[in-house]
């Protein structure tokens, strides 16, 4: 956490930094001869510089104090069955959201969706592993039920039309 | 006084039609499930409902969203006991005791006690509702530009602090992030557009309601999905229904976490979680067993059951009277009804104030709800809790996606909130909390406006924001804040005190 921490102080020091530079040269309005202390990027820049101070606060706190697993610790983090249960579920629902849906009509891409999920989920990242056969008639089930009763609430009840 | 008990018995008659009862039914109980379901919030499921309420008139749809959101936050306790997690963060404390009586074999009463404890947290805080909300809507009619803009940075700065009590500085952080998303688009004092980057979708900014349901939804669902183990059922079939006396012999303690759980609800962005374990705190303070208490303590149980049932009604008063919410669904609440054309804020109490007491009957309605789905349908819930997290979890991401695309019918939502999702989760998970974020995004707008505002009606004197007195105090009480959580600084101020302290009695 502490290395982590040190990651995320920086990374707010490189963000306050960037949003201070827009913010100091956003448009001023001048040609509208607007009171200069009303300037679009006054809020921002003063926002940036706290989130400088706040950065830079988490920052030195986490050079300071001892991190007794350091990088190791944070590299194993990412490294876990955990992170890659989540890495699955990012690759899943990434997929579903950016690619599949406008790409293919709403119902398929999302019975796509919910029967790899299902699957993925029950059969592969599971412990103890579920049997392909059993979790298949589920997978499929939902898949159907969800893709048709969501697609047809939204489009029929709510007149939503539907990517 | 009179006036306002006519308006609170038009507001309940109001909702005394079939379609009202209807919705008050259905919208609960979805409510207690989605707050029993592990990993589904209430923030989440108010969110989500948006969508579905759209369509509705403007009553009902409040009507289903507050339903749902009471519901929620006591659905959370069926987890907590039953299965030693907490449905939702709510839950948490109720978790300590709840648990340990379920493993006593008293699962029933655990759940009986939970039931009734909401009920009455619920009703202290509707009766602070009714009270509070008129009069602070009126002290706020004298609210200026000056004022908001410490009320907005107030909000934050509170809620950084609350919800961070280990860290503040992670709290701060989220806020000031919340705020900087509220930058994003065209500012209401120029029409100028701020950070766009050319993209025309940006122009009219980030919408909440793609951004609450990415940091509450898919976030979440990360966070569910992310753990390996589920956790077993403990159940028992003992009595669910409590005797009044096992109920009332904690009758102090019940009043006290239901008026400490209204004073968080009260403090903008503070939610139930933080009601729950304060609550919990005092009460085993002030406990003659308090060694009971995390080994299955019924008066730890029911503190905490009602100091977070209380922060729903408490959260209310600066949502309508302010616009400033009390909690994150709170903040969604506050985009739904500008959704339904209802404008929260101190006009309120002038323009329709029929909506406070509306407000307050819904709430009375879902305490009953509550206190009979509670009661009886102990079975049926044990059911949905066994409904595994790999098949609910597929068809929750579905509604996130669709529920994101359906309000204004563009992708770029679905994008807003896989975007929210994923940095929701990596902050989440190095402890960032997220109300403090969202506070942030819904009251950016109220604080940049008003201090530039502010800034042009004095024609750059910033002296009112400090002189004007109703701002000297909000200002005194953030420098307060924001000195206090320097370690260095808090470490001081204690030595001072117990200095006093010890150097008291011996002066006598």
């Amino acid at each position: 956490m502490i290395k982590a921490d040190l990651l995320a102080g920086l990374f707010f020091l490189v963000l306050a930094a960037a949003t201070f530079f827009s913010a100091w040269t956003m448009d001023r309005l001048e040609a509208r001869r607007i009171n200069p202390l009303t300037v679009p990027g006054l809020v921002p820049g003063l926002l940036a510089l706290a989130l400088f101070v706040c950065g830079l606060v988490l920052t030195i706190r986490s050079l300071r104090t001892a991190a007794p697993g350091g990088w190791t610790d944070l590299g194993q983090a990412v490294t876990t069955s955990a992170a890659r249960r989540a890495g699955a579920v990012l690759v899943l629902t990434l997929t579903y959201a950016l690619l599949l849906v406008g790409l293919l009509p709403f119902w398929l891409s999302t019975g796509i969706f919910v029967f790899a999920f299902i699957l993925t989920f029950e059969t592969w990242l599971s412990t103890p592993r579920r049997p392909l056969l059993a979790t298949m008639p589920w997978a499929l089930g939902l898949a159907v039920v969800t893709a048709t009763v969501v697609t047809l609430v939204f489009e029929r009840l709510f007149l939503v039309r539907l990517p | 006084m009179f006036d306002g008990l006519g308006l609170l018995a038009t507001g309940i008659t109001h909702f005394l039609t079939p379609i009202s009862l209807f919705n008050i039914v259905w919208a609960t109980l979805l409510g207690i499930v989605i707050g029993a379901l592990p990993g589904l919030t209430a923030t989440m499921g108010v969110a989500l409902l948006v969508t579905l309420t759209y369509k509705m008139d403007a009553d009902q749809a409040i009507l289903c969203l507050m339903c749902i959101y009471s519901g929620a936050i006591y659905g959370g306790s069926r987890t907590a006991i039953l299965l030693a997690i907490p449905g939702t963060p709510a839950s948490a404390a109720t978790t300590l005791d709840g648990h340990p009586l379920a493993l006593q074999g008293k699962a029933g009463l655990a759940m009986g006690l939970a039931t009734t404890s909401s009920a009455l947290g619920t009703i202290i805080g509707i009766v602070a509702l009714a009270l509070i909300a008129p009069l602070l809507g009126e002290a706020a009619l004298r609210f200026g530009t000056y004022e908001f803009f410490w009320l907005a940075l107030f909000g934050v700065v509170i809620s950084g602090q609350l919800t961070a009590m280990d860290d503040p500085l992670k709290g701060y952080i989220a806020g000031i992030l919340g705020l900087m998303v509220a930058m994003i688009g065209m500012e209401t004092l120029h029409a100028h557009q701020r950070f766009t980057f050319g993209m025309p979708a940006l122009g009219g900014g980030i919408d909440l309601i793609p951004a609450m349901v990415g940091a509450f939804g898919f976030a979440e669902i990360l966070a569910v999905m992310k753990r390996s183990a589920q956790a077993r059922i403990v159940s028992s079939s003992d009595r669910v229904v409590p005797s009044l006396g096992e109920v009332f012999k904690y009758w102090k303690t019940i009043l006290r976490s239901g008026l400490i759980g209204t004073f968080v609800g009260i403090v903008p962005g503070v939610g139930e979680d933080v009601g729950s374990w304060a609550s919990y705190a005092a009460a085993k303070r002030a406990s003659k067993e308090p060694h009971m208490f995390g080994r299955g303590s019924q008066e730890g149980l029911i503190a905490a059951e009602t100091g977070n049932s209380a922060v729903v009604p408490g959260a209310m008063i600066p949502t309508l009277t302010l616009a400033l919410p009390g909690s994150a669904a709170a903040a969604v609440l506050i985009a739904a009804m500008f959704i339904h054309g209802i404008r929260p804020g101190p006009l309120l109490m002038t323009e329709s104030p029929e909506t406070l007491y509306q407000i307050v009957a819904i709430l009375l309605f879902s305490t009953l709800a509550i206190l009979a789905f509670g009661l009886t349908l102990t079975k049926p819930l044990l059911k949905v809790l066994s409904v595994p997290r790999e098949r609910l979890m597929a068809v929750v991401y579905v509604l996130c996606v669709v529920g994101s695309f359906a309000i204004t019918q563009r992708l770029f939502d679905v994008y807003v909130m896989v975007a929210f999702g994923i940095i929701g989760f990596i902050l989440r998970e190095m402890k960032y909390p997220m109300a403090p974020l969202v506070l942030g995004i819904i009251l950016g707008d109220l604080l940049d406006l008003n201090l530039r505002r502010g800034l042009l009606l004095t024609n750059g004197d910033p002296s009112p924001f400090f002189t004007r007195p109703i701002s000297a105090v909000i200002c005194g009480i953030i420098v307060v804040t924001i000195l206090m959580s320097i370690p260095a600084v808090s470490k001081r101020v204690r030595a001072v005190f117990n200095r006093t302290q010890t150097d008291g009695p011996g002066q006598g």
